[in-house]
């Protein structure tokens, strides 16, 4: 356990002298990385170790992010008296993301198959609808609301926010899944039947993944839209956004909390970097393309990349001193 | 001797396809019974019922003279009943060991999250008792089917039952196979272990039971000691149609 937290530290410790070196520019897109990680890691969570694949993780997102956003807005489209300040609305919208997910979600959880997938992608388009159509003057239709007010202004004291955000969820979920929550749910992922003959509460186990994964969610969604300062519903409950979230995810090795934070940054930059040889949606056959690699090729993702080079370097090492030399 | 398990008027229905028919049987405390029957006889119906897999239509299940019916899964495993499945189902991503630890974590979120993933010197010791010692830390795809069938039987151990529910434990296994997992079963009798043991193996079931219940098409049809079954005429034509 200290053995790696002390992996986490030197992560740290680099993580927060890079805006020293790194110029706005990036400092802005190792933001976006940043809440690209929580909302990784936050599917990871639920998906990657249950293996009750989220297509609505949006929906959890949008909606913290869009009562936070709507309950701080000062653009006129609510009376005066409901204009909150953030330390209030912050919570309530990490609140709602839970509350929401637990009422449309969840109950699909106790039906194996598709199920879970289809309702979420369902509730998500739904939400968006809803925003979109009803009470349009509250919500900002398909404008979205601008104008939001932000936790801290600039690049670098946002980086740190986002970097202090991450940093704090990912050890938390790390936490859990090493913990014997962890090879429960991914035994669920593996064979939940069997699971429950073992004398374990599925259900009990995936709602308490769920529970996480809602609540890191919520507080990314809640910042995040605090960060951007507006919130766009074509934008939110985009597809392509889902497709961010769950390539992340998967680019960096499910049910490990440690490869969708990779994943995050990863994917970030490599579709930033690649903005000049590939234009507008082209950029977007990047997903295909790491997709199939990763399922084909490297379905453990980055993290099981690192965990093979990490067993053979120890593999040769246990051979340098068994035999004296590197055969 | 009280009744550990009472089944009375079992019916389970999938469409059209009647696969339990109001079957009705017991077992005692300190008894190993064979359940026995033809292919589709619905043995393994019988099984997923006990276990609570599948809801029946009608009829009740006692387990220690409690009726188990309306428990889900996990609690009729906390109350002391455990199974083995037919194909073996191991955890195809952990060791012998993780999966064997799976059984012994608490279903208990704040002792789960407190709890790390050290083994816990009983794990290793039931790995050990069902002849696992070498394999603790293989996977499956390593395994034999024979120590598949071992996996299968500690990890259901390791739940700590009163009853085990073994299903086809001698399928697809070699002679020398079936000697040892006989001679398992046999110590865990002595031990103290209830099992109902479903097996097409006659001539391994035979010494493990002190009773056999035969089913045909879902119903009870006989029940005694092995030989009077075997010399049975209405288990005699539903193995072999004459």
């Amino acid at each position: 356990m200290i053995r790696s937290l002390r992996w986490w530290l030197i992560g740290i410790a680099v993580m927060c002298v890079l805006p020293l070196f790194a110029p706005v520019g990036v400092t802005r897109l190792l933001v976006m990385a940043s809440y690209l990680a929580i909302f990784a890691m936050s599917w990871d969570m639920m998906s990657g170790y249950t293996g009750y694949i989220s297509f609505g993780h949006p929906f959890l997102i949008g909606l913290a992010a869009y009562v936070s956003a709507f309950l701080s807005h000062q653009g006129g489209f609510q009376p005066p008296h409901l204009v909150l300040p953030l330390y209030a609305t912050i919570p309530l919208g990490v609140a709602a993301a839970v509350g929401g997910g637990m009422l449309f979600f969840l109950p699909s959880m106790r039906v194996r198959g598709p199920y879970f997938s289809l309702i979420s992608l369902a509730f998500m388009e739904v939400l968006h609808r809803l925003i979109i159509a009803v009470y349009p003057e509250f919500t900002g239709g398909d404008r979205g609301l601008p104008r939001i007010p932000a936790v801290v202004m600039g690049a670098v004291p946002n980086y740190y926010l986002a970097l202090g955000l991450m940093f704090a969820t990912a050890i938390g979920l790390w936490y859990v899944g090493r913990s014997n929550v962890g090879t429960i749910l991914k035994a669920i992922r593996m064979d939940e039947d069997v699971v429950e003959s073992r004398g374990i509460s599925t259900y009990r186990f995936k709602r308490f993944a769920f529970l996480l994964s809602a609540v890191t969610a919520g507080i990314g969604g809640v910042f995040f839209t605090h960060y951007l300062q507006s919130i766009n519903p074509r934008r939110a409950f985009s597809a392509v956004f889902l497709l961010d979230i769950i390539i992340s995810a998967a680019i960096g090795g499910m049910g490990t909390i440690v490869g969708p934070m990779f994943g995050g940054y990863f994917l970030t930059f490599i579709l930033e970097y690649l903005r000049p040889y590939l234009f507008g949606q082209w950029r977007l056959l990047v997903y295909a393309l790491v997709g199939i690699f990763v399922v084909i090729y490297r379905p453990r993702g980055f993290y099981g990349i690192a965990q093979d080079i990490g067993n053979w370097f120890r593999g040769r090492m246990r051979g340098v001193e068994q035999y004296g030399k590197v055969t | 001797m009280a009744k550990l398990l009472e089944v009375k008027g079992l019916t389970k229905t999938f469409g059209g396809l009647v696969a339990v028919n109001n079957l009705s049987f017991h077992m005692e405390e300190g008894e190993t019974i064979g359940l026995m029957g033809p292919n589709g006889s619905g043995k393994t119906t019988v099984f997923n019922l006990i276990m609570g897999d599948f809801k029946q239509d009608s009829g009740e299940i006692f387990f220690e003279g409690k009726e188990i019916s309306k428990y889900p899964t996990h609690q009729r495993v906390k109350m002391g009943i455990a199974r083995t499945y037919q194909v073996p189902r191991p955890f195809h991503e952990m060791t012998v060991m993780e999966d064997i630890q799976i059984s012994t974590i608490p279903d208990d979120l704040i002792k789960c999250v407190r709890g790390g993933k050290e083994y816990g010197e009983e794990v290793r010791k039931i790995g050990e008792s069902v002849g696992l010692k070498e394999r603790l830390s293989m996977y499956p795809y390593e395994l034999t089917m024979g120590d598949l069938r071992r996996l299968e039987l500690g990890r259901a151990i390791a739940t700590n039952p009163k009853m085990v529910l073994l299903d086809e434990i001698f399928a697809g296994l070699t002679v020398a196979e079936i000697a040892e997992i006989s001679g398992l079963i046999k110590k865990k009798t002595k031990e103290g272990e209830n099992f109902i043991i479903v097996s097409h193996d006659l001539r391994a079931l035979a010494p493990l039971v002190d009773r056999v219940v035969v089913i045909h098409f879902g119903e009870f049809i006989a029940e005694g000691h092995y030989e009077e079954i075997i010399s049975n005429e209405k288990v005699k034509e539903a193995y072999f149609g004459y």
